[in-house]
Protein backbone atom coordinates (compact mmCIF):
# COMPACT_ATOMS: atom_id res chain seq x y z
CA UNK A 1 0.00 0.00 0.00
CA UNK A 2 1.15 3.27 -0.91
CA UNK A 3 1.96 5.41 1.78
CA UNK A 4 -0.61 8.36 0.88
CA UNK A 5 -2.66 6.83 3.81
CA UNK A 6 -0.37 8.03 6.09
CA UNK A 7 -1.71 11.46 8.02
CA UNK A 8 -5.27 10.60 6.99
CA UNK A 9 -7.28 11.19 9.79
CA UNK A 10 -9.10 8.21 11.23
CA UNK A 11 -13.16 9.30 9.62
CA UNK A 12 -11.16 9.00 6.02
CA UNK A 13 -9.41 6.32 6.83
CA UNK A 14 -12.62 4.30 8.48
CA UNK A 15 -14.05 5.56 5.28
CA UNK A 16 -11.84 3.80 2.70
CA UNK A 17 -11.78 0.72 5.13
CA UNK A 18 -15.94 0.47 5.21
CA UNK A 19 -15.92 0.41 1.09
CA UNK A 20 -13.38 -1.85 1.35
CA UNK A 21 -11.05 0.59 -0.61
CA UNK A 22 -8.39 0.07 2.17
CA UNK A 23 -7.30 -3.22 3.15
CA UNK A 24 -6.63 -3.58 7.37
CA UNK A 25 -3.85 -5.65 6.81
CA UNK A 26 -2.18 -3.50 4.39
CA UNK A 27 -3.09 -0.12 6.29
CA UNK A 28 -0.93 -2.14 9.43
CA UNK A 29 1.54 -3.55 7.43
CA UNK A 30 2.49 0.45 6.47
CA UNK A 31 2.50 1.56 9.83
CA UNK A 32 3.72 -1.47 10.97
CA UNK A 33 6.65 -0.48 8.39
CA UNK A 34 6.76 3.27 9.35
CA UNK A 35 7.19 2.27 13.41
CA UNK A 36 9.51 0.07 12.92
CA UNK A 37 11.93 2.39 10.25
CA UNK A 38 10.94 5.46 11.90
CA UNK A 39 10.37 4.32 15.53
CA UNK A 40 13.71 5.01 16.59
CA UNK A 41 14.63 8.22 14.87
CA UNK A 42 11.79 10.03 17.62
CA UNK A 43 12.48 7.68 20.39
CA UNK A 44 8.82 6.78 20.29
CA UNK A 45 8.54 3.21 20.69
CA UNK A 46 9.10 0.98 23.02
CA UNK A 47 7.77 -2.34 20.89
CA UNK A 48 6.35 -2.95 18.24
CA UNK A 49 3.53 -5.49 18.30
CA UNK A 50 3.72 -6.88 14.96
CA UNK A 51 2.23 -10.21 15.58
CA UNK A 52 -0.53 -9.51 17.39
CA UNK A 53 -1.25 -5.97 14.93
CA UNK A 54 -1.28 -8.73 11.75
CA UNK A 55 -3.67 -10.79 14.22
CA UNK A 56 -6.14 -8.51 14.73
CA UNK A 57 -6.28 -6.56 11.22
CA UNK A 58 -6.55 -9.87 9.34
CA UNK A 59 -9.57 -10.53 11.51
CA UNK A 60 -10.38 -7.45 10.67
CA UNK A 61 -10.52 -7.82 7.39
CA UNK A 62 -12.25 -11.27 7.43
CA UNK A 63 -15.23 -9.73 9.48
CA UNK A 64 -15.59 -6.99 6.56
CA UNK A 65 -15.61 -8.65 4.27
CA UNK A 66 -18.54 -11.08 5.78
CA UNK A 67 -20.25 -7.95 6.08
CA UNK A 68 -19.77 -7.85 9.80
CA UNK A 69 -18.42 -4.07 10.46
CA UNK A 70 -17.86 -3.15 14.06
CA UNK A 71 -17.63 1.06 13.15
CA UNK A 72 -15.25 3.54 12.62
CA UNK A 73 -12.21 1.70 14.58
CA UNK A 74 -12.62 -1.01 13.34
CA UNK A 75 -8.86 -2.06 10.85
CA UNK A 76 -7.12 1.47 12.31
CA UNK A 77 -3.98 0.83 13.49
CA UNK A 78 -2.95 2.56 16.88
CA UNK A 79 -0.49 2.99 19.68
CA UNK A 80 -0.73 2.60 23.47
CA UNK A 81 1.36 4.33 26.01
CA UNK A 82 3.42 1.72 27.69
CA UNK A 83 1.47 2.23 30.67
CA UNK A 84 -1.35 0.26 29.74
CA UNK A 85 -0.83 -3.47 30.50
CA UNK A 86 -1.16 -5.61 27.49
CA UNK A 87 -0.71 -9.95 27.34
CA UNK A 88 0.69 -12.18 25.34
CA UNK A 89 4.19 -11.21 26.55
CA UNK A 90 4.35 -8.00 24.83
CA UNK A 91 6.10 -6.02 28.00
CA UNK A 92 4.27 -3.01 30.19
CA UNK A 93 7.24 -0.78 31.17
CA UNK A 94 6.07 2.51 32.25
CA UNK A 95 9.06 4.10 30.86
CA UNK A 96 11.39 2.88 33.42
CA UNK A 97 14.29 0.77 33.31
CA UNK A 98 13.23 -1.18 36.28
CA UNK A 99 9.89 -2.65 34.42
CA UNK A 100 11.74 -3.25 30.92
CA UNK A 101 10.98 -6.48 31.16
CA UNK A 102 8.13 -6.79 33.15
CA UNK A 103 4.60 -8.93 31.28
CA UNK A 104 1.39 -8.49 32.28
CA UNK A 105 -1.04 -11.63 31.63
CA UNK A 106 -4.13 -9.47 30.99
CA UNK A 107 -5.34 -6.35 28.66
CA UNK A 108 -6.10 -3.34 30.29
CA UNK A 109 -9.72 -2.00 29.90
CA UNK A 110 -9.25 0.39 27.32
CA UNK A 111 -7.23 -1.94 25.24
CA UNK A 112 -9.48 -4.40 25.39
CA UNK A 113 -12.15 -1.78 24.30
CA UNK A 114 -10.10 -1.02 21.39
CA UNK A 115 -9.66 -4.44 20.89
CA UNK A 116 -13.77 -4.85 21.03
CA UNK A 117 -14.27 -1.85 18.37
CA UNK A 118 -11.46 -3.74 15.99
CA UNK A 119 -8.58 -1.19 16.29
CA UNK A 120 -5.37 -3.12 15.59
CA UNK A 121 -2.34 -2.65 18.48
CA UNK A 122 0.64 -1.98 16.38
CA UNK A 123 3.14 -0.44 19.25
CA UNK A 124 3.60 0.35 22.72
CA UNK A 125 4.65 4.23 22.80
CA UNK A 126 7.61 5.18 24.89
CA UNK A 127 6.60 7.37 28.26
CA UNK A 128 8.45 9.93 30.40
CA UNK A 129 9.37 6.96 33.30
CA UNK A 130 6.70 6.38 35.63
CA UNK A 131 5.00 9.13 33.78
CA UNK A 132 7.08 11.73 35.23
CA UNK A 133 5.66 10.98 38.60
CA UNK A 134 9.18 11.20 40.23
CA UNK A 135 10.06 15.01 39.58
CA UNK A 136 12.08 14.83 36.32
CA UNK A 137 13.54 17.96 35.07
CA UNK A 138 14.41 17.23 31.66
CA UNK A 139 13.72 15.64 28.66
CA UNK A 140 16.20 12.41 28.87
CA UNK A 141 13.86 10.65 31.56
CA UNK A 142 12.94 7.27 29.61
CA UNK A 143 14.54 4.37 29.32
CA UNK A 144 14.18 4.43 25.73
CA UNK A 145 15.37 8.38 25.94
CA UNK A 146 14.53 11.81 25.31
CA UNK A 147 10.94 12.18 22.99
CA UNK A 148 11.95 13.73 19.77
CA UNK A 149 9.66 16.08 18.37
CA UNK A 150 8.87 15.70 14.57
CA UNK A 151 8.91 19.13 14.39
CA UNK A 152 12.31 19.84 14.99
CA UNK A 153 14.40 17.07 16.32
CA UNK A 154 16.65 19.10 19.00
CA UNK A 155 13.44 19.62 20.56
CA UNK A 156 11.46 17.32 22.96
CA UNK A 157 8.34 15.78 22.24
CA UNK A 158 6.57 15.33 25.67
CA UNK A 159 5.91 14.63 28.30
CA UNK A 160 4.82 12.09 30.10
CA UNK A 161 3.07 10.31 26.39
CA UNK A 162 6.16 11.24 24.97
CA UNK A 163 5.96 8.42 22.49
CA UNK A 164 1.99 9.04 21.78
CA UNK A 165 2.88 12.58 20.85
CA UNK A 166 5.89 11.79 18.50
CA UNK A 167 4.50 8.85 16.61
CA UNK A 168 0.87 10.35 15.38
CA UNK A 169 3.00 13.60 14.35
CA UNK A 170 5.43 11.76 13.03
CA UNK A 171 2.45 9.25 10.87
CA UNK A 172 3.29 6.44 12.42
CA UNK A 173 0.12 5.45 13.85
CA UNK A 174 -3.51 7.09 12.91
CA UNK A 175 -3.82 7.49 16.87
CA UNK A 176 -2.79 6.84 20.23
CA UNK A 177 -3.81 6.21 24.20
CA UNK A 178 -2.02 8.88 26.56
CA UNK A 179 -2.38 9.56 30.31
CA UNK A 180 -2.66 12.65 31.95
CA UNK A 181 -2.48 13.38 35.53
CA UNK A 182 -1.47 16.75 35.09
CA UNK A 183 -0.64 18.11 31.58
CA UNK A 184 0.77 14.78 29.93
CA UNK A 185 -1.78 14.25 27.18
CA UNK A 186 -2.26 17.97 26.29
CA UNK A 187 1.54 18.77 26.77
CA UNK A 188 2.53 16.17 24.23
CA UNK A 189 -0.59 17.41 21.67
CA UNK A 190 0.75 20.55 21.83
CA UNK A 191 4.45 19.95 21.53
CA UNK A 192 3.78 17.74 18.71
CA UNK A 193 1.00 20.10 16.95
CA UNK A 194 -2.18 17.32 17.55
CA UNK A 195 -5.11 16.78 18.89
CA UNK A 196 -5.13 15.64 22.51
CA UNK A 197 -8.27 14.69 24.53
CA UNK A 198 -8.45 14.67 28.23
CA UNK A 199 -11.74 12.86 29.54
CA UNK A 200 -13.88 13.98 32.23
CA UNK A 201 -12.42 11.98 35.22
CA UNK A 202 -14.32 8.51 35.37
CA UNK A 203 -15.05 8.39 32.13
CA UNK A 204 -12.65 5.97 30.91
CA UNK A 205 -11.51 3.28 33.09
CA UNK A 206 -7.31 2.83 34.26
CA UNK A 207 -8.42 -0.38 34.77
CA UNK A 208 -4.11 -2.13 34.06
CA UNK A 209 -2.97 1.40 33.88
CA UNK A 210 -0.24 2.31 35.61
CA UNK A 211 -1.72 4.12 39.29
CA UNK A 212 0.65 7.38 39.48
CA UNK A 213 -2.06 9.61 41.02
CA UNK A 214 -5.70 7.14 42.03
CA UNK A 215 -7.45 10.85 41.93
CA UNK A 216 -6.40 12.61 39.11
CA UNK A 217 -4.96 10.02 36.42
CA UNK A 218 -7.12 9.99 32.76
CA UNK A 219 -6.93 8.06 29.92
CA UNK A 220 -7.35 9.69 26.38
CA UNK A 221 -6.51 9.69 22.91
CA UNK A 222 -3.95 11.94 20.66
CA UNK A 223 -4.71 12.22 16.75
CA UNK A 224 -4.83 14.07 14.01
CA UNK A 225 -7.54 15.93 14.66
CA UNK A 226 -10.77 16.66 17.35
CA UNK A 227 -13.03 14.75 15.48
CA UNK A 228 -11.00 11.76 15.73
CA UNK A 229 -10.79 12.15 19.32
CA UNK A 230 -14.40 11.37 19.36
CA UNK A 231 -14.38 8.74 17.54
CA UNK A 232 -11.85 7.19 19.70
CA UNK A 233 -13.31 8.33 22.76
CA UNK A 234 -16.55 6.55 22.00
CA UNK A 235 -14.85 3.41 21.85
CA UNK A 236 -12.59 3.78 25.53
CA UNK A 237 -15.44 5.17 27.52
CA UNK A 238 -17.70 3.61 30.03
CA UNK A 239 -18.17 2.19 33.18
CA UNK A 240 -16.20 -0.42 34.35
CA UNK A 241 -16.53 -2.78 37.82
CA UNK A 242 -12.67 -3.21 37.62
CA UNK A 243 -12.56 0.70 38.17
CA UNK A 244 -14.46 2.15 40.91
CA UNK A 245 -13.92 5.43 39.70
CA UNK A 246 -15.90 4.72 36.58
CA UNK A 247 -19.22 6.52 36.57
CA UNK A 248 -22.63 5.15 34.42
CA UNK A 249 -22.83 8.12 32.40
CA UNK A 250 -23.17 6.05 28.94
CA UNK A 251 -21.06 8.37 26.11
CA UNK A 252 -21.79 8.22 22.61
CA UNK A 253 -19.58 10.84 20.43
CA UNK A 254 -21.76 13.64 18.56
CA UNK A 255 -19.89 14.20 15.99
CA UNK A 256 -22.62 16.45 13.64
CA UNK A 257 -21.38 19.78 12.07
CA UNK A 258 -21.09 22.16 14.16
CA UNK A 259 -21.46 24.66 11.95
CA UNK A 260 -24.86 25.75 13.04
CA UNK A 261 -24.62 26.49 16.00
CA UNK A 262 -22.81 29.32 18.10
CA UNK A 263 -20.58 29.15 21.11
CA UNK A 264 -19.89 31.36 24.35
CA UNK A 265 -16.20 30.83 24.96
CA UNK A 266 -14.87 32.43 27.89
CA UNK A 267 -11.40 33.49 28.34
CA UNK A 268 -9.60 33.65 32.12
CA UNK A 269 -8.56 37.27 32.75
CA UNK A 270 -4.65 37.46 32.33
CA UNK A 271 -4.70 33.32 31.25
CA UNK A 272 -1.74 34.10 28.57
CA UNK A 273 0.51 36.29 31.15
CA UNK A 274 3.39 35.19 30.90
CA UNK A 275 3.28 32.77 28.00
CA UNK A 276 5.96 33.55 24.98
CA UNK A 277 5.29 36.09 22.62
CA UNK A 278 4.45 33.62 20.12
CA UNK A 279 1.85 31.12 22.14
CA UNK A 280 0.48 34.62 23.26
CA UNK A 281 0.50 36.03 19.76
CA UNK A 282 -1.34 33.15 18.09
CA UNK A 283 -3.52 32.71 21.09
CA UNK A 284 -4.72 36.59 20.38
CA UNK A 285 -5.10 35.01 16.56
CA UNK A 286 -7.40 32.07 17.25
CA UNK A 287 -9.65 34.43 19.96
CA UNK A 288 -10.33 36.07 16.45
CA UNK A 289 -11.16 32.87 14.93
CA UNK A 290 -13.48 32.52 17.99
CA UNK A 291 -15.40 35.31 17.42
CA UNK A 292 -16.29 34.31 14.30
CA UNK A 293 -18.12 31.04 16.06
CA UNK A 294 -19.39 33.07 18.97
CA UNK A 295 -18.75 35.27 22.16
CA UNK A 296 -15.95 35.57 23.38
CA UNK A 297 -15.98 36.79 27.21
CA UNK A 298 -13.56 37.52 30.26
CA UNK A 299 -14.06 35.62 33.40
CA UNK A 300 -12.55 34.97 36.76
CA UNK A 301 -11.98 32.51 39.47
CA UNK A 302 -11.42 33.37 42.83
CA UNK A 303 -8.30 33.69 44.09
CA UNK A 304 -7.26 30.33 45.40
CA UNK A 305 -3.88 28.67 45.17
CA UNK A 306 -5.07 25.94 42.29
CA UNK A 307 -1.46 24.63 41.51
CA UNK A 308 -0.92 24.33 45.09
CA UNK A 309 -4.02 21.92 45.74
CA UNK A 310 -3.47 19.90 42.60
CA UNK A 311 0.45 19.66 42.86
CA UNK A 312 0.16 18.87 46.63
CA UNK A 313 -2.52 15.93 46.01
CA UNK A 314 0.06 14.56 42.84
CA UNK A 315 2.83 14.47 45.01
CA UNK A 316 1.45 12.62 48.03
CA UNK A 317 -0.38 10.27 46.04
CA UNK A 318 2.38 9.56 43.62
CA UNK A 319 4.39 9.03 46.79
CA UNK A 320 2.10 6.07 47.93
CA UNK A 321 1.62 4.76 44.39
CA UNK A 322 5.37 4.35 44.55
CA UNK A 323 5.68 3.90 47.81
CA UNK A 324 7.88 0.09 47.36
CA UNK A 325 10.20 1.70 44.78
CA UNK A 326 10.97 4.67 46.65
CA UNK A 327 11.15 2.56 50.16
CA UNK A 328 13.32 -0.09 48.31
CA UNK A 329 15.40 2.60 47.00
CA UNK A 330 14.59 0.97 43.43
CA UNK A 331 14.25 4.12 42.06
CA UNK A 332 18.33 4.50 41.79
CA UNK A 333 17.64 2.38 38.43
CA UNK A 334 15.54 5.20 36.81
CA UNK A 335 17.29 7.38 33.81
CA UNK A 336 17.17 10.93 34.68
CA UNK A 337 19.51 11.62 37.76
CA UNK A 338 16.87 13.70 39.67
CA UNK A 339 14.01 10.89 39.42
CA UNK A 340 16.70 9.17 41.60
CA UNK A 341 16.33 11.24 44.92
CA UNK A 342 13.39 13.88 44.42
CA UNK A 343 10.25 11.50 45.39
CA UNK A 344 12.26 11.05 49.13
CA UNK A 345 11.19 14.82 49.43
CA UNK A 346 7.45 13.97 49.00
CA UNK A 347 7.40 11.34 52.07
CA UNK A 348 7.44 13.82 54.47
CA UNK A 349 3.94 15.65 53.22
CA UNK A 350 1.56 15.94 56.43
CA UNK A 351 -1.45 14.27 56.18
CA UNK A 352 -3.53 17.46 57.28
CA UNK A 353 -2.23 19.24 54.10
CA UNK A 354 -2.82 16.62 51.88
CA UNK A 355 -6.63 16.50 53.30
CA UNK A 356 -6.54 20.48 53.00
CA UNK A 357 -5.37 19.89 48.99
CA UNK A 358 -9.01 17.59 49.09
CA UNK A 359 -10.50 19.90 51.01
CA UNK A 360 -9.74 22.62 48.63
CA UNK A 361 -10.18 20.60 45.49
CA UNK A 362 -14.13 20.75 46.58
CA UNK A 363 -14.31 24.48 46.42
CA UNK A 364 -12.23 24.27 43.46
CA UNK A 365 -14.23 22.34 41.33
CA UNK A 366 -17.71 24.07 42.35
CA UNK A 367 -15.63 27.31 41.43
CA UNK A 368 -14.82 26.28 38.36
CA UNK A 369 -18.60 24.61 37.68
CA UNK A 370 -19.94 28.01 38.41
CA UNK A 371 -17.00 29.96 36.07
CA UNK A 372 -17.88 26.94 33.41
CA UNK A 373 -21.39 26.86 33.59
CA UNK A 374 -23.27 29.61 31.35
CA UNK A 375 -20.46 28.92 29.28
CA UNK A 376 -19.47 26.05 26.52
CA UNK A 377 -15.52 26.48 27.33
CA UNK A 378 -12.71 28.30 28.48
CA UNK A 379 -10.35 28.28 26.19
CA UNK A 380 -6.65 29.65 26.62
CA UNK A 381 -3.04 28.50 25.34
CA UNK A 382 -2.23 25.13 25.93
CA UNK A 383 1.05 25.47 26.70
CA UNK A 384 2.72 28.71 27.57
CA UNK A 385 5.71 27.45 25.52
CA UNK A 386 6.45 25.68 22.43
CA UNK A 387 8.55 22.30 23.27
CA UNK A 388 11.72 22.57 25.37
CA UNK A 389 14.80 21.73 23.72
CA UNK A 390 16.38 18.03 24.07
CA UNK A 391 19.21 19.38 26.58
CA UNK A 392 17.26 21.96 28.36
CA UNK A 393 15.08 22.27 31.67
CA UNK A 394 11.38 21.77 30.98
CA UNK A 395 8.84 24.25 32.47
CA UNK A 396 6.69 22.87 34.81
CA UNK A 397 4.12 24.02 37.04
CA UNK A 398 4.08 20.67 38.76
CA UNK A 399 7.88 21.39 40.13
CA UNK A 400 6.33 25.05 40.21
CA UNK A 401 8.85 26.46 37.96
CA UNK A 402 5.37 27.69 35.88
CA UNK A 403 1.97 28.30 35.94
CA UNK A 404 -0.55 26.40 34.64
CA UNK A 405 -4.18 27.52 36.25
CA UNK A 406 -6.14 26.26 34.00
CA UNK A 407 -4.14 22.65 33.97
CA UNK A 408 -4.62 22.69 37.74
CA UNK A 409 -8.37 23.70 37.26
CA UNK A 410 -8.37 20.81 35.08
CA UNK A 411 -6.71 17.99 36.27
CA UNK A 412 -7.74 18.62 39.94
CA UNK A 413 -10.84 19.11 39.16
CA UNK A 414 -11.05 16.21 36.85
CA UNK A 415 -12.71 18.59 33.69
CA UNK A 416 -12.60 17.53 30.14
CA UNK A 417 -9.89 19.58 28.15
CA UNK A 418 -9.12 19.12 23.93
CA UNK A 419 -6.06 20.73 22.48
CA UNK A 420 -5.94 21.44 18.92
CA UNK A 421 -2.88 23.29 16.83
CA UNK A 422 -3.17 26.81 16.70
CA UNK A 423 0.34 28.02 14.81
CA UNK A 424 3.94 27.90 14.93
CA UNK A 425 6.43 29.58 17.42
CA UNK A 426 9.81 29.74 17.71
CA UNK A 427 12.52 27.10 16.20
CA UNK A 428 9.46 26.10 14.14
CA UNK A 429 7.35 24.42 16.74
CA UNK A 430 3.75 24.11 17.48
CA UNK A 431 1.67 25.88 19.51
CA UNK A 432 -2.02 25.32 20.53
CA UNK A 433 -5.19 26.22 22.20
CA UNK A 434 -7.33 24.16 24.34
CA UNK A 435 -10.79 24.40 24.97
CA UNK A 436 -12.04 23.20 28.80
CA UNK A 437 -15.78 22.39 29.56
CA UNK A 438 -17.77 21.43 32.35
CA UNK A 439 -17.98 17.48 33.85
CA UNK A 440 -18.95 15.17 31.16
CA UNK A 441 -19.12 17.89 27.95
CA UNK A 442 -17.09 16.27 25.81
CA UNK A 443 -19.04 16.48 22.94
CA UNK A 444 -19.60 20.51 23.30
CA UNK A 445 -16.17 21.11 23.56
CA UNK A 446 -15.75 18.75 20.74
CA UNK A 447 -17.81 20.29 18.94
CA UNK A 448 -16.01 24.00 19.76
CA UNK A 449 -12.59 22.11 18.67
CA UNK A 450 -14.00 21.15 15.32
CA UNK A 451 -15.55 24.02 14.58
CA UNK A 452 -12.10 25.50 14.91
CA UNK A 453 -10.28 22.97 12.71
CA UNK A 454 -13.02 23.47 10.34
CA UNK A 455 -12.18 27.48 10.02
CA UNK A 456 -8.59 26.78 10.24
CA UNK A 457 -5.74 24.64 8.55
CA UNK A 458 -2.87 24.12 10.98
CA UNK A 459 -3.85 20.65 11.63
CA UNK A 460 -3.65 19.70 8.07
CA UNK A 461 -0.40 20.72 7.97
CA UNK A 462 2.30 18.26 9.06
CA UNK A 463 6.79 17.67 10.12
CA UNK A 464 8.79 17.51 6.58
CA UNK A 465 11.32 15.61 8.23
CA UNK A 466 8.66 12.58 8.37
CA UNK B 1 9.77 34.13 64.40
CA UNK B 2 9.92 36.09 60.97
CA UNK B 3 7.99 33.74 58.17
CA UNK B 4 11.33 33.05 56.35
CA UNK B 5 12.47 31.62 59.50
CA UNK B 6 9.46 29.44 60.36
CA UNK B 7 9.58 28.76 56.83
CA UNK B 8 13.27 27.62 57.35
CA UNK B 9 12.51 25.46 60.37
CA UNK B 10 9.77 23.61 59.02
CA UNK B 11 12.15 22.58 55.68
CA UNK B 12 15.20 21.78 57.72
CA UNK B 13 12.50 19.74 60.43
CA UNK B 14 11.22 17.96 56.66
CA UNK B 15 14.75 17.37 55.46
CA UNK B 16 16.15 15.86 58.77
CA UNK B 17 13.21 13.18 58.93
CA UNK B 18 14.19 12.43 55.03
CA UNK B 19 17.51 12.27 56.00
CA UNK B 20 16.79 10.01 58.78
CA UNK B 21 14.95 7.46 56.43
CA UNK B 22 17.09 7.80 53.45
CA UNK B 23 20.52 9.67 54.37
CA UNK B 24 22.80 6.79 53.86
CA UNK B 25 21.44 6.64 49.92
CA UNK B 26 21.82 10.17 49.27
CA UNK B 27 25.00 12.24 48.66
CA UNK B 28 25.75 15.78 49.42
CA UNK B 29 24.20 16.75 45.42
CA UNK B 30 20.69 14.77 46.29
CA UNK B 31 20.43 15.71 49.38
CA UNK B 32 20.45 19.28 48.46
CA UNK B 33 17.84 18.58 45.38
CA UNK B 34 15.75 17.15 48.40
CA UNK B 35 16.05 20.58 50.06
CA UNK B 36 15.03 22.28 46.99
CA UNK B 37 11.98 19.62 46.42
CA UNK B 38 11.22 19.94 50.06
CA UNK B 39 11.02 23.78 49.80
CA UNK B 40 8.55 23.70 46.97
CA UNK B 41 6.41 21.89 49.28
CA UNK B 42 6.55 23.81 52.47
CA UNK B 43 5.41 26.97 50.29
CA UNK B 44 2.53 24.96 49.20
CA UNK B 45 1.55 23.68 52.27
CA UNK B 46 1.33 27.30 53.36
CA UNK B 47 -0.45 28.43 50.67
CA UNK B 48 -3.08 25.60 51.19
CA UNK B 49 -3.17 25.93 55.28
CA UNK B 50 -3.42 30.60 54.44
CA UNK B 51 -7.19 29.34 53.05
CA UNK B 52 -9.43 29.59 55.56
CA UNK B 53 -12.64 26.85 54.77
CA UNK B 54 -15.89 25.78 57.04
CA UNK B 55 -15.82 22.88 59.24
CA UNK B 56 -18.89 21.00 56.63
CA UNK B 57 -15.98 21.60 53.79
CA UNK B 58 -15.34 17.86 52.93
CA UNK B 59 -12.04 16.16 50.99
CA UNK B 60 -13.56 15.48 47.15
CA UNK B 61 -13.63 12.94 46.41
CA UNK B 62 -16.12 12.11 49.75
CA UNK B 63 -16.00 8.46 51.04
CA UNK B 64 -18.85 6.50 50.25
CA UNK B 65 -19.38 2.97 51.90
CA UNK B 66 -18.87 -0.53 50.28
CA UNK B 67 -20.75 -2.86 49.66
CA UNK B 68 -20.54 -6.04 47.42
CA UNK B 69 -22.78 -7.01 44.89
CA UNK B 70 -23.98 -10.42 45.58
Amino acid sequence: MAEDVVFTPVRQLAEGIRARRLSPVALAETFLDRLERLGPRYNAVVTVTRARALEQARRAETEIAAGRYRGPLHGIPYGAKDLLATSGGIPTTWGAAPFKDRCFDFDATAVRKLEAAGAVLCAKLAMVELAGGMGYRQPNAAFTGPGVNPWNREAWSGGSSSGSGSAVAAGLVPFAIGSETWGSILSPAGNCGLAGLRPTYGRVSRHGAMALCWTLDKLGPLALTADDCGLVLDAIAGRDPADPTTVDRPYRYDGGEPAVRRFRFGVLRGIADGCEEAVRENFVGSLEVLRGLGTVEEVALPDLPYDDITRTILFAEAASAFEDLIESGAIAGLTAPEDRYTAYARDVILAKDYLKALRLRGVMAREADRVLAPLDALVAPGRSTVAAMLGGEVRSAIRGTARDVMGAVGNGAGLPAVAVPNGFGARGLPTSLQFMGRAWEENTILAAARAYQSATDWHRRHPADS
Amino acid sequence: MSQADAVRAEVETMLALVRERYGSRLDAEQLAGVRTAIEGIVQAARALRAVRLSNADEPAPPFAAYRADL
